[in-house]
């Protein structure tokens, strides 16, 4: 139980760096550790291969790409600066409190139906028998999500092409003149 | 185990405040990421807590579909960069100009 609270406020104090940091780079990385200290939840719980997949996929790809595009942009010309607007903010702090109140609530009344753990088969074989055969259609349109994805990727950075025409448009207005 | 049910739902109300009051769109994506992690970890909990195995097939299928998300979200801050040199969301307004 001890292990429980822990790791919650870790990943609690994660993201909160996470929001509240001043620096971009420092916010990517706290995001890295939350992702992270989610990791290791899963792996308490019991879903030792997703937990797996979350530290290769969303920890190891997507935290990492978001330094790289920092690194990309110039983001000392950026500070992380948050809304100047201090009526907004007290209003959007107001709801977002409001929602959680709301979802602590609803958490609180189903505790006791929330905390059994029903699951005994919580092995691999359980979860990919019913991923290549009920789920089968859908995963492998995701695959085709992930190829749409990577194309589209590459048309919107790659820019070479578009100048290219704009100079040869601009080439043939001179030599009409 | 029960408390990280409170964490989901903290995970997902800090990306919300995040998205409303962050004005570069790096931040805001950042924060995007953290209510999608507090949804994942909300349905890991679900199948464990109604033995509906279901669930984590969700999971797996929401990390490709947040995968892509990511990457194209990123390439299209790239390219606004590349054309604006901006990524504050004030100086992008064009709608209400």
């Amino acid at each position: 139980m001890s292990v429980d609270i822990f790791l919650s406020l870790l990943t609690a104090a994660f993201a909160l760096m996470v929001v509240f940091s001043k620096k971009t780079v420092v916010a990517a990385f706290a995001l890295l550790m939350t992702l992270l200290t989610i990791a290791i939840i899963y792996f308490q719980v019991g879903t030792v291969f997703l937990s797996a997949v979350q530290v290769l996929v969303n920890a190891g790809a997507i935290a990492i790409l978001f330094v790289f595009v920092m690194m990309l942009i110039n983001l000392e010309q950026f500070p992380n600066n948050r809304e100047k607007n201090k009526m907004k903010l007290i209003i959007t702090s107001f709801t977002v409190l409001v929602i959680m109140g709301v979802l602590a609530l609803v958490i609180n009344n189903n505790i006791e139906m929330l905390s059994v753990e029903n699951l005994t088969d919580n092995s691999m074989k359980a979860l990919f028998d019913k991923l290549f055969t009920a789920y089968y259609l859908p995963f492998e349109l995701a695959t085709m999500l992930l190829l749409a994805a990577i194309v589209a990727c590459i048309v919107i950075t790659s820019h070479e092409k578009h100048e290219k025409h704009e100079k040869e448009e601009l080439l043939e207005t001179e030599k009409n003149r | 185990m029960s408390i990280y049910y409170y964490l989901s739902a903290f995970l997902f109300c800090l990306g919300l405040l995040g998205i409303t009051f962050k004005k570069d769109l790096i931040s805001m994506l950042l924060c995007l990421e953290l209510m999608l992690g507090g949804v994942a970890l909300l349905f890991i909990l679900f199948s464990k807590a109604t033995g509906f195995i279901d669930a984590q097939l969700m999971v797996i299928f929401m990390m490709i579909i947040s995968a892509c998300e990511v990457a194209i979200g990123l390439s299209l801050i790239i390219a606004l960069y590349r054309k604006k040199q901006t990524i504050y969301t004030n100086d992008i307004k064009i709608l209400t100009e």
